[in-house]
């Protein structure tokens, strides 16, 4: 009976199921079907990571990481789900139809990637210092999904959401590798995620007042 | 006055207690449910009159069913009265028998109880018993690797699959309960118990007859008796799961360590307590979401997979 | 000399500030002078840079390197800026503003186009200019999301498809490239202590101590990352379509500097690569996505009917050969593709501007409808044939002597295949734009009555491009010899071998 796989600290069990949260959560807007939905889980993936930033500040006893914290949920959280909400301005609008796969198909395509971004972090031997480098793999398991959410779903919403989320996939690895980088540069990667932000909401909504609709399977013009 | 029990007296404890609490916990449930809409609801003692009741019926078959028919409910209730002897109903240690089977034994049981209500049920010629019948074992195929996969997880995370052993692993620190592995394998479990208890959103449970009918359709030719077994079976499954999540996955605290009396009393306090919690937990869901259209339990089933199989990976390959 | 800096810093900005708040005129004039006062301060700083390297405010540097890939920004800024008149006077001439409200739309679309040039220009000087892998990480990313905009600033369908698939693609891209600077920050976080800004100079001194592992990785994710700008394959898809959809200042830009730039970003990771981990393995890299580059473009324009998506798969030609250059690795190879650079910056710059005045002549982008141009438009179609030449590699043009240097490094360090691959697929792009331009000039249409009104639309459409010509026929005849001591210098920098 001696193959039972060790137990992880505490901490790094916390810390391991906040970011298997962030996944499912990525797996969530792969699925979702209500553009306010698609925001709100991307909503919730954010603060997920803000409350891993708080909780490594705590057990670590890094301060920064709590500015950090407070930074990217007061951005990620509310400010970039509200400017989306208002550059789009459309109630509770359907992005249903948007997924090309069916919903078993998708979760397995995730699950595929998501056991290659495993194999593939495993690989690097890469430790980071606050957090378990089960983070790190998912990390890069979250980012490969998102990339499959862009493919699969045509929809100008999800597939700006994919892009973010990418994004928080990135942070979730700084998080990892480099907890310790200068808030200066957060910020600054912070604030561009902002200017990003604004300028995806200002093309949806000119995609949107052209074509009267969220998709982009009509987005074929442009070829050879 | 503390008389210590010798343990094949535990054991049939163990059995009793799940045979005679089901009904009790479905009729909680239904209980809690009114509450929550407001009604005042059935006693929570209902379940029991209407299995006294039913008792007292006569009992009709189909002119075309086999004898099968009408021993299909009684070989379920064998099943449900064999796998209380495999888990940690009561005791933390395990009891004479409780070795003879593992988790994969206890599945292996249940799914005899569900294919032979199924068998009979397709023998009746009745088109929504059939209907039943045909979809739960559609479902199931795609429940089955969901199981299994979970299974995995248990095996993985204590190196042998004995509900007992996963229990004493959860128990021995608290890294063992927060561990993502262990949360994904019992939130994926708790998925497939919404699916194996015919809850929302799955199906819906108070009765009414319609299309999307799963477990609920297949009871329909039976009467008397033979559905006062068919109903208790029922209740006792749903115990059964229920025992399997609170003292294998969430919290197995409580049980008796040893034979003493008060100690095992207060086990099936214990037991009794919890199962109500999580009976609160599911009556809570049943109200809060819509039934999903019958082509859409495979998303439900998917997602329960998702969290298996990533309980799986965090261990294989995260060390989770 | 780093005042110098400040002022490229803080010049463009101020102009697009200034465009965007005073009228029309004033910021036509300030786009102009913008444009020229930092090609002017680029040369200026050209002086100092190709002896040592230049810091100031501690976030800004200049080297040989960062210098030359200024210098092809602020040469087609300045030029540019002058087209930009141009554009949008030619665009009125048919249409004389009829109503007061058709006017005040036209100032209010010109006025910001000015202001978005400045930015755009602006973000593209930055990016050579700070100092960090982080901040060259910003500054790239803000290129993509203000080129964006500028892609689909026409607001057509088409536009609309463009900037959309650009701004995905290419942010998809840079979220990969932060990803490999993370990892270089953890690889430095090792030597560096934790909390260390990502400048390059330190990490570069302390490259030879980095984990090997990391460093490659990271190396990968940023040329995968940064590629997706740069147009290597197979994640060069946004390119054709954001290059043909854009104004066509915009396209200018785009493909002049904006791929230069990124290119830029890829060498930075480049140098610590090979400081880590030799010279084999990051050259290896670029070698391959440069020939499969070059593989997918020379085919691709060879037969192609939109005349800017054309040009686009040029682009992605010449970025092509950029890594090529890279992957060869001496040091006559890497002066090579510094020259490439300026050389290409200039040619392409031509060729859009060319193409954007055939474009609005004829009304349309289709190759096919457009013939006896020569007639139509002596000098711009003149220009743009020429422009062509240069950049299939005719001599005297630029190109000619940095594919020269590329190729002759090659040979002298052994990379026969590259070369072969190399020479083969050059000569087929060669086939393809020699063709084009030949029918786009000389072919004479099948119905002369059906003639688009003869005459250039307006004289600043083609003086940006004889000023274009002047510089590439001096980067082929006879480049000056300090502009030779920066590349060398740059080459140096990037640690080409002998």
């Amino acid at each position: 009976m001696s193959s039972a796989t060790p137990p992880p600290s505490v901490f790094d069990g916390i810390a391991g199921v906040i970011v298997v949260l962030v996944l499912l959560a990525e797996f969530g807007m792969l699925h979702a079907t209500l553009l306010f939905l698609q925001l709100r889980l991307y909503a919730a993936q954010s603060f997920l990571l803000s409350v891993l930033a708080g909780v490594a500040a705590y057990a670590k006893h890094v301060p920064e990481l709590y500015a950090l914290a407070v930074l990217s949920c007061a951005l990620k959280v509310f400010a970039v789900p509200a400017t989306i909400r208002r550059l789009v301005g459309q109630p509770s609008q359907e992005i249903a139809g948007s997924g090309v796969l069916g919903v078993g198909t998708r979760t397995l395509l995730g699950l595929a990637v998501t056991a290659v971004g495993f194999f593939a972090a495993k690989a690097w031997h890469i430790h980071g210092t606050f957090l378990p480098s089960t983070a790190l793999s998912l990390s890069v398991s979250v980012l490969l999904v998102s990339f499959v959410l862009m493919i699969v779903r045509r929809d100008v919403v999800s597939q700006a959401v994919g892009l973010f989320s990418l994004e928080n996939a990135v942070s979730l690895a700084s998080l990892v590798v480099a907890a310790a980088m200068p808030l200066l540069l957060e910020v600054a990667f912070l604030f561009d995620l902002l200017v990003a932000v604004v300028v995806f909401g200002v093309l949806i909504r000119t995609h949107q007042l052209r074509r009267r609709s969220f998709l982009t399977t009509d987005l074929t013009e442009l070829r050879g | 006055m503390n008389p210590t029990l010798p343990d094949p007296l535990i054991q049939i404890f163990q059995v009793g207690t799940v045979t005679l609490a089901g009904p009790g916990l479905s009729g909680f449930i239904a209980r809690v449910e009114a509450r929550l809409q407001g009604r005042r609801g059935p006693r929570i003692l209902q379940p029991y009159y209407d299995i006294a009741k039913l008792f007292r019926k006569e009992a009709l078959a189909p002119t075309d069913a086999s004898g099968f028919f009408l021993m299909a409910p009684f070989v379920a209730f064998a099943c449900y009265l064999t796998i209380p002897l495999l888990i940690p109903v009561l005791t933390s240690y395990g009891l004479p028998l409780g070795y003879m089977g593992d988790i994969l034994g206890g599945g292996f049981l249940l799914a005899l109880a569900s294919f032979a209500i199924a068998t009979a049920a397709a023998e009746t010629g009745s088109p929504y018993a059939q209907l039943g019948s045909s979809r739960s074992k559609t479902f199931g195929a795609i429940t089955e690797p969901v199981v299994l996969f979970v299974v995995f997880a248990v095996a993985l995370l204590t190196g042998t699959d004995l509900p007992y052993a996963l229990a004493a692993t959860v128990r021995s620190g608290a890294g063992q309960i927060v561990r993502p592995a262990h949360l994904l394998a019992a939130a994926a479990f708790f998925l497939v118990i919404l699916y194996e208890t015919g809850r929302i959103p799955v199906e819906t449970h108070n009765g009414t007859n319609e299309f999307g009918m799963i477990e609920e359709a297949r009871s329909f030719e039976y009467s008397g008796p033979y559905l006062a077994i068919l109903r208790w079976g029922s209740s006792m499954k749903q115990m059964i799961f229920y025992v399997l999540l609170i003292n294998v996955f969430l919290a197995p605290w409580g049980l008796a360590s040893n034979g003493s009396l008060v100690a095992v009393v207060l086990a099936v306090l214990a037991l009794l307590g919890k199962a109500a919690v999580v009976g609160v937990g599911v009556a809570v869901i049943d109200n809060s979401f819509a039934k999903l259209r019958l082509f859409k339990i495979t998303q439900l089933v998917a997602a329960a997979f998702l969290l298996a199989v990533l309980a799986v990976f965090t261990l294989y390959l995260g060390g989770g | 000399m780093s005042i110098l800096l400040v002022v490229l810093f803080v010049g463009p900005i101020a102009a697009a500030l200034l465009c965007a708040l005073t009228p029309l005129p004033l910021g036509r004039a300030v786009s102009v002078i913008s444009g020229f006062g930092s090609l002017g301060t680029t040369l200026a700083l050209a002086t100092t840079t190709r002896r040592h390297a230049v810091h100031a405010l501690h976030y800004l540097q200049a080297d040989a390197l960062s210098t030359v890939f200024l210098l092809a920004t602020a040469l087609l800024y300045a030029l540019v800026s002058l087209y930009t008149i141009g554009y949008l006077r030619g665009a009125r001439l048919d249409t004389t503003p009829n109503s007061e409200t058709v006017a005040r739309h036209e100032h209010r679309y010109d006025r910001r186009l000015y202001a978005g040039i400045n930015l755009f220009a602006w973000a593209m000087l930055m990016a050579p200019l700070v100092n960090g892998f982080a901040l060259l990480w910003i500054a790239v990313e803000i290129t993509t999301v203000v080129s964006a905009l500028l892609v689909a600033f026409d607001g057509t369908n088409r536009a609309t498809e463009a900037a959309w698939k650009y701004v995905l693609i290419a942010s998809a891209g840079l979220g990969i490239a932060l990803l490999g600077t993370i990892l270089f920050y953890y690889a430095g976080a090792g030597v560096l202590g934790a909390s260390y800004d990502l400048a390059f100079d330190p990490l570069l001194a302390h490259a030879a101590s980095l984990p090997a592992n990391v460093v490659r990785l990271g190396f990968t994710l940023a040329v995968l990352g940064f590629g997706t700008k740069v147009g290597f394959f197979p994640v060069h898809t946004w390119l054709p379509d954001a290059h043909s959809e854009a104004p066509t200042p915009v396209s200018t830009l785009l493909s002049g500097s904006l791929l230069a730039v990124s290119f830029y970003a890829v060498l930075r990771y480049f140098q610590v690569a090979v400081a880590t981990l030799g010279p084999a393995f990051p050259r290896a890299v670029l070698l391959a996505f440069g020939i499969a580059s070059l593989a997918l473009a020379a085919f691709s324009v060879v037969d192609q009917r939109d005349l800017k998506r054309f040009l686009a798969y040029s682009s992605v030609e010449h970025m092509g050969i950029l890594a090529i250059g890279m992957g060869f690795g001496t040091r006559l190879a890497t002066v090579g593709v510094l020259l490439h650079v300026l050389a290409h910056a200039a040619a392409k710059g031509n060729a859009f501007m060319g193409a954007g005045a055939l474009v609005r002549t004829f009304g349309t982008k289709s190759i096919g409808t457009m013939r006896d141009t020569i007639r139509i438009l002596p000098w711009s179609a003149s220009l743009f044939l020429l422009a062509l030449l240069a950049l299939t590699a005719a001599p005297p043009f630029g190109i000619f002597r940095s594919e020269f240097y590329i190729i002759s490094g090659g040979l002298s360090a052994g990379h026969f295949v590259g070369v072969v691959a190399l020479v083969a697929l050059v000569t087929v792009a060669f086939g393809g734009l020699a063709w084009t331009a030949t029918r786009l000039a000389f072919e004479t249409r099948n119905d002369p009555s059906d003639h688009h009104g003869f005459g250039e639309p307006s004289r600043w459409l083609y003086l940006p491009p004889i000023l274009g010509m002047a510089a590439l026929l001096v980067l082929g005849v006879h480049p000056p010899a300090s502009l030779l001591d920066l590349l060398v210098k740059g080459a140096a920098e990037l640690g080409g071998g002998v």
